[in-house]
């Protein structure tokens, strides 16, 4: 059974399908990374490095992009993305 | 795998060959539901029109001509008055097919029961020489594919969403032609879907449809963009609004969009396009109908039970807790796509086949629970 779901070649997210704790460890389809913080099910993992100001890809398309550096095996979500046009959080 | 199909001689693809009743004024829908009940086997719709002159006034004629000629169905029992508004129905269904179209009128009959009766016999008749047509090998773009999904949740734009959207891309590649419907769901990612137009022009359509929708919805004074992604979907995990209307458009998956559509009008090519529906499923479906869509896949996340009567509507459940609680609404389960059990394109190809073994007869479970609504959309609202 897979941990994660990755939607889309392209992607530098994926998304988890159980809840993870830090350490798990990732290895199927190609991807291989260790979970570093704590993520609820349904929610993204960083699947490449993403700096600053680069875009958030998910289904190979660009849904956003980072406000800080994200490493690998980090939690993506409101605390370090941005919507590109329009968006409920304060930067 | 090979598709089968009626071939009808304005060169349109039906894949079911139904005898539809179809009443022109609410107060004969009693009278289609009799009709359907003590026939052999037609299917009736019924509405609360009645033929008010509205300024919704071209979106219904659109709505009542589209479906009288869905391509799906071998003939049409038109339940009229005698009003000059049915002879611009009428005209305008001729105008789009070639589909049989039998009028019956109460001012002709002058009693429902003779209506009634009439309507029984002749849908008879035609039920008798719908069953001797033969199917034939049909090609792939023989498919007209709608693209729905009702009742979403959190699973919606990770599992059923985008494995329906491998299917599409997979029909389309062929020639088929697939409709993306649901306007509202789109706000937010129409800046992305405009970049996957084939030109500039369709790309700047898809991006003033969503902008008229938004002007209406200020109207009312409701900020939709302000209320998304809710506190809900960033619970579920969503972080933007973009993230959120994707999950939405990946049904229509990665293709190119030939077209936009407004709402009821058939496209004139193969292709995947855009129509500017309203979120509401009948209505949806009802627009579809009237598109010339032959079969739609809806993506359901709590389960619904609706369907068409004149398109198979195939349920794709967007997680497996739901799809094993209600087998008898949902076709197929894309939650295993969330067990981690399957991957987006073996599923997607899953929902590929059963489109296929669909179109080629296999009734769907809409279609044997009975389900056929229809509602007429309005804009303005009825003026009387």
């Amino acid at each position: 059974m897979r941990k994660v779901l990755v939607l889309n070649p392209a992607d530098n997210i994926a998304i988890c399908l159980a809840d993870m704790d830090a350490g798990t460890v990732i290895d199927q389809d190609n991807l291989k990374l260790t979970i570093t913080q704590k993520i609820p099910r349904g929610h993204k993992v960083a699947s490449k490095a993403v700096k600053k100001g680069e875009g958030i890809i998910k289904y190979g398309e660009r849904m956003g992009h980072a406000t800080k550096d994200i490493s690998v095996g980090e939690h993506v979500h409101t605390h370090n993305v941005l919507g590109d046009r329009l968006s409920t959080e304060v930067s | 795998m090979s598709l089968t199909g009626y071939k009808r001689s304005d060169g349109r693809w039906g894949f079911r060959n139904h005898v539809l009743i179809l009443p022109l004024h609410q107060i004969l829908s009693a009278a289609a539901r009799d009709i359907e009940e003590q026939s052999q086997g037609a299917v009736a719709v019924s509405h609360d029109w009645s033929q008010v002159n509205e300024k919704d006034h071209e979106r219904i004629i659109h709505s009542l001509a589209g479906n009288a000629t869905n391509p799906n169905l071998y003939a049409t029992i038109l339940l009229r008055l005698g009003t000059p508004i049915e002879d611009e129905v009428i005209s305008r269904a001729k105008s789009y097919g070639k589909t049989k179209l039998i009028e019956i009128s109460l001012s002709e009959l002058k009693s429902l029961d003779k209506l009634t009766q009439a309507g029984i016999t002749e849908a008879n008749k035609l039920l008798l020489q719908a069953k001797s047509e033969q199917r034939v090998a049909a090609p792939i773009s023989a498919i007209v594919l709608g693209l729905e999904c009702g009742g979403s949740d959190a699973y919606s734009g990770i599992t059923a969403n985008p494995a329906l959207g491998v299917a599409s891309d997979k029909l389309v590649e062929q020639g088929a032609t697939s409709i993306l419907g649901e306007t509202m769901e789109i706000l937010g990612a129409e800046h992305l879907l405009a970049k996957r137009a084939i030109t500039k022009e369709v790309g700047q359509q898809i991006i003033d449809v969503v902008a008229r929708y938004e002007a209406s919805i200020n109207y009312e004074g409701i900020d939709i963009r302000g209320a998304q992604p809710s506190r809900g979907n960033i619970e579920g995990g969503l972080s933007t609004l973009e993230e959120k209307s994707l999950g939405a458009a990946k049904k229509a998956g990665n293709a190119q969009f030939t077209g936009v559509l407004e709402y009821a009008i058939a496209p004139t090519k193969a292709g995947l396009y855009f129509m500017d529906t309203p979120g509401h499923d009948i209505e949806q479906l009802t627009g579809f109908g009237a598109a010339g869509v032959n079969i739609t896949v809806f993506t359901t996340g709590r389960g619904t039970p609706t369907g068409s009567a004149v398109m198979p509507t195939i349920k794709v459940a967007t997680n497996t807790e739901m799809a094993t609680a209600i087998p008898d609404i949902i076709d197929l389960n894309s939650g295993t796509i969330a067990d981690g059990t399957q991957t987006l394109e073996e599923n997607g190809q899953e929902i590929y086949n059963l489109i296929l073994d669909v179109a080629n007869g296999q009734l769907t479970k809409a279609e044997i629970g009975g389900h056929h609504e229809f509602n007429l959309s309005r804009l303005y609202g009825s003026s009387l």
